[in-house]
């Protein structure tokens, strides 16, 4: 793990290194089967397409926060902490998907000795359909505490 | 106009808690399969030597893992006591009167991390609903229900404030 940014020298407007995943029917089946999640929509084409009107199989909108939370806790490196995530499922993530889960800088803030970051999200497939918007606040030490 | 709300009777339900649930105790293995399926290599994930040198002392879960960590209540079942769907239940919809004759989606999460999960944690949820709305979408009627949980460990130090909203729409096959 890095030892993330360091808040003084963060701006807002700034982006942070996006994250690329892609989304295919390997990785939804481990995540459903590991989780015991066993909806339908996230397997099983026909029923998916025919009796529910989807394009394809979908992934778990879960899998969007953790995709999240992997960007963010990368991010923030081991002395930062992700405090704060919402998010708003749009459209649904496929298989053939690459999704690309990025994020910027709206607000920065002192708090109880901690610099908190406050960041805009997205999640846009390859057309650039944006799927999961959301927003997040991340922890940084203060230069000035260490 | 009688909305479809007011119709289903369901505001009568907001401050409606869940029954707590709490998960077995999570193992290194349900840890590391989580991670591969999220394809996150964070080392703290897998090893448990790593984990120990690291920030938390202990092998430790995704951060977005404490809602599995306790399970979709009612989940586990035989497959063929499942209905047709897959589904039996699902986290952020009550158990009130005719709640499955809708269809349900995912509709927004907010969650307040405050400790993750390690491995041999017991999580419990407890939560209830805390507010519903209805709003007319392009196809029909649209419920807006959203309830607040928050997943403590087996020492009641709180881990995660959670809250879902999921949208009702009627059926359409």
């Amino acid at each position: 793990m890095s030892s993330g940014p360091s808040y003084e020298a963060l701006s807002v407007g700034d982006e942070i290194t996006p994250l690329v995943k892609d989304v295919n029917t390997v990785n939804i089946a481990m995540y459903i089967a590991t989780v015991w999640l066993m909806d339908r929509i996230h397997f099983d084409y026909p029923f998916s397409v025919q009796r529910r009107g989807l394009p394809n199989i979908v992934a778990p909108g879960n899998m969007a926060c953790d995709y999240y939370t992997q960007l963010l806790t990368d991010w923030a490196g081991d002395k930062g902490s992700l405090r704060k995530l919402s998010v708003q499922f749009r459209n649904f993530m496929v298989p053939g998907n690459t999704l690309t889960c990025g994020g910027r800088i709206v607000g920065k803030r002192e708090q109880d000795g901690d610099g908190l970051v406050d960041l805009e999200l997205w999640i846009r497939n390859e057309d650039d359909v944006m799927c999961v918007p959301g927003s997040a606040t991340v922890a940084l030490p203060l230069k000035k505490a260490a | 106009m009688t909305t479809l709300l007011d119709e289903l009777g369901w505001k009568n339900h907001i401050g409606t808690p869940y029954a707590p649930h709490t998960g077995e105790p999570v193992t290194a293995r349900d840890i590391r399969r989580y991670a591969l399926a999220i394809d996150d290599r964070n080392p703290i994930f897998q090893s448990a030597e790593q984990a120990r040198a690291g920030r938390y002392g202990a092998l430790t879960a995704p951060l977005n893992y404490f809602s599995w960590a306790v399970g979709v209540p009612g989940a586990e079942k035989f497959t063929s006591d499942l209905g047709e769907d897959g589904l039996s239940s699902f986290v952020g919809v009550p158990e009130i009167p005719r709640a499955w004759d809708l269809g349900w989606m995912r509709g927004g999460e907010e969650i307040e991390f405050v400790r993750p999960v390690h491995e041999g944690d017991r999580v419990t949820v407890r939560g209830e609903v805390v507010d519903m709305k209805e709003k007319e979408g392009r196809l029909g009627p649209m419920i807006f229900v959203t309830s607040a949980f928050t997943y403590t460990n087996q020492d009641d130090e709180l881990l995660v404030r959670h809250k879902v909203t999921m949208i009702a729409t009627p059926r359409k096959d």
